[in-house]
């Protein structure tokens, strides 16, 4: 039924990952992209309108906050801030999480009844509420979101990959490479980590949505990065005291997260179309 | 019958028992590793050395941690959950009295959310395989992109500033009171009767439960579709249409009995993530909840409110998991067999 539509590249890969690229782009290259310093005040042009509003002017395209920091620049530093975070955290909860899930569905046993319960003890917190906690025992920084995110996260890559290994497990090609004398590390690396390499890239995807908004979060109620390093939370917390008179400083940054988490969330799911053959055959069927 | 069920739900409850111990002794271990002094934080500032020292003897904190572990335990079973350094009373009676108005939260948040996930699940299913499915598809996904402290802003922005329909903050207008006579203040709201109380309440809810709820119900969506597609491929639903049964019937009668299972799973394993989501969307409309509570307990580091809160979502949590596990098990038949 909806097999033919899917056979083309598909739709979701293409719009995502080119709006992914756009915002990884834009936080790399931000220095020289934006038009100001995110941090430079002008006190004349404080709560300045975006330019298609009344009052608004092409020196300040979307405006200033409250602080007559350029909107704009704060936007596109704070793209370096997200993509940073989610890049580096999402990479460390996937190293960490297939870690664990090779572990335990490779070994079974003992090895996955302790993995398997660690799991189940840290599902059992709202991850909002963990990350949270994490944070007010690590302190703000960075370095300290990253590593909440990395803490929190792993369980959901470890869960998903570890159903993957013991399906992998099962296979004859690994029976026979145990036969003929290989290694258990070299049968985890070189028979099952292949195998397990299409939802990885998936759940990767997701988790950079994720990992943005969790960011966000963190810096809106000022637990995140500190309050010099511009971040999309920060400056909706910043802009919600003036939306009466200025609502397009909090609809901007909000706008950039949907943005963001959006073509991650495209993206994924167009992985997953693409990459897993049980569900393309599930589709057509 | 009735005792079955009975016995498969309590066997699932009295699996999370253990579970639960190991979490307080992560919770409690992980909040004695904090640097802050639980002593010098429950006393004023201007207490001296002397009367920290003895404070200190008499909360325990120089001993090991196994016995001050031990001691917590043996008070928090009897109800004592310690004394609240920010609000210098008793944490239980803090705790206690957030605790209806988030209750209150979640669960207009997670009926609306079933309502207009399922809803959309169906409407979507039932435009399948024209462009419309599509579009509802895409909608699914830009909702999923705005989690729900998002939203929350975004209500404020377009329903509170913009066109102005709803009080973006508190529980009830200015001036107004309500006897409190259960504690929950929808249903006391409504047992005084007057008009004018119930109308506010129910205003001043409605934003927060929407930007909860309708985070939520994406995902609900999705299931729902997938599974009705799912459902739809097998023989049963063939054997029904071949009787001559209505679409309608063959839906609501034959098909969606199976479809809503996967639903029924994901609503008990995502709840945590609902009942999480009240943290910030509390905050946002100064919803005085449990919520509001964790984020000034954790901005100003009251140790034993957090300890508590924090156990208060595990609890929630994994009693929704496995009573969705149960419900699951109890409507499959199945896995009944298995």
């Amino acid at each position: 039924m909806m097999g033919k539509m899917y056979r083309l590249p598909d739709p979701g890969l293409l719009i995502g990952g080119s709006v992914a690229l756009l915002v990884l782009v834009c936080g790399i290259f931000a220095p020289w992209i934006a038009p100001y310093h995110p941090n430079d005040q002008e006190l004349l042009f404080i709560l300045a309108p975006p330019v298609w509003a009344d009052g608004g002017s092409m020196a300040h395209p979307l405006g200033t906050d409250s602080l007559g920091r350029d909107t704009l620049s704060r936007l596109i530093y704070g793209a370096r801030t997200a993509v940073t975070v989610a890049a580096a955290a999402s990479f460390g909860a996937m190293l960490l999480g297939a870690f664990f899930a090779h572990l335990a569905g490779y070994f079974g046993g003992w090895v996955d009844w302790i993995i398997s319960r660690t799991v189940e003890i840290w599902l059992s917190f709202p991850p909002v509420v963990l990350s949270m906690l994490l944070i007010t025992g690590l302190g703000i920084g960075i370095d300290k979101v990253i590593l909440a995110i990395v803490l929190v996260d792993w369980t959901r890559f470890c869960r998903v990959l570890r159903s993957e290994v013991q399906v992998a497990r099962g296979q004859d090609y690994v029976a026979f490479a145990r036969l003929i004398g290989f290694s258990h590390f070299r049968v985890i690396i070189r028979e099952i980590f292949p195998a397990t390499l299409p939802m990885l890239i998936t759940l990767l995807s997701l988790q950079m949505g994720i990992s943005v908004v969790v960011e966000a979060i963190l810096s809106f109620v000022a637990m995140g990065v500190p309050s010099d390093v511009p971040a999309w939370g920060q400056m909706i917390a910043d802009a919600r005291i003036d939306m009466y008179y200025a609502p397009w400083g909090l609809a901007l940054p909000i706008f950039a997260i949907f943005l963001t988490v959006l073509s991650f969330n495209l993206f994924g799911d167009g992985l997953r179309r693409t990459l897993d053959p049980r569900h393309t055959a599930q589709r057509s069927a | 019958m009735f005792i079955a069920i009975l016995r498969v739900i309590v066997r699932r409850l009295l699996a999370i028992v253990p579970v639960f111990a190991v979490v307080t002794v992560l919770v409690f271990g992980a909040l004695r590793i904090l640097p802050v002094d639980p002593a010098q934080m429950s006393l004023p500032p201007s207490a001296t050395i002397e009367q920290v020292e003895a404070k200190r003897e008499a909360m325990g904190l120089n001993r090991p941690i196994w016995t001050q572990y031990s001691m917590w335990a043996q008070a928090a079973i009897t109800g004592d959950l310690g004394e609240s350094a920010q609000y210098r009373t008793s944490t239980a009676a803090v705790v206690l009295d957030r605790l209806p108005a988030t209750i209150e939260l979640v669960i207009c948040a997670l009926i609306f959310a079933v309502c207009v996930g399922m809803t959309g699940g169906l409407l979507i299913f039932a435009v399948r395989g024209t462009a419309l499915e599509s579009v509802g598809l895409v909608v699914t996904s830009a909702v999923m992109a705005l989690p729900d402290f998002l939203l929350a802003l975004l209500f404020i922005l377009l329903l509170g500033v913009l066109i102005p329909i709803f009080p973006v903050n508190g529980r009830l207008d200015p001036g107004m009171q309500v006897p409190s006579y259960t504690g929950f203040l929808l249903i006391d709201a409504v047992l005084t009767g007057d008009f004018r109380v119930i109308v506010s309440a129910f205003e001043h809810i409605a934003l927060p439960v929407m930007a909860l709820g309708l985070a939520f119900s994406p995902t609900i969506v999705r299931v729902l579709h997938a599974s009705l597609i799912n459902t739809y491929q097998q023989s049963y639903i063939q054997q029904a249409r071949l009787r001559g049964l209505s679409d309608r019937e063959i839906l609501f009668g034959q098909a969606l009995k199976n479809a809503i299972v996967p639903v029924v799973i994901l609503v008990g394993t995502q709840f945590g993530g609902l009942f999480g989501g009240t943290l910030l969307v509390e905050m946002i409309f100064s919803f005085p909840g449990l919520g509001n509570l964790m984020v000034k307990a954790m901005q100003t580091a009251d140790l034993s409110v957090i300890m508590a809160i924090s156990l208060i979502y595990c609890a929630t949590t994994l009693i929704f998991n496995s009573i969705a596990d149960a419900l699951a098990y109890l409507l499959n038949p199945r896995l009944r067999n298995g």
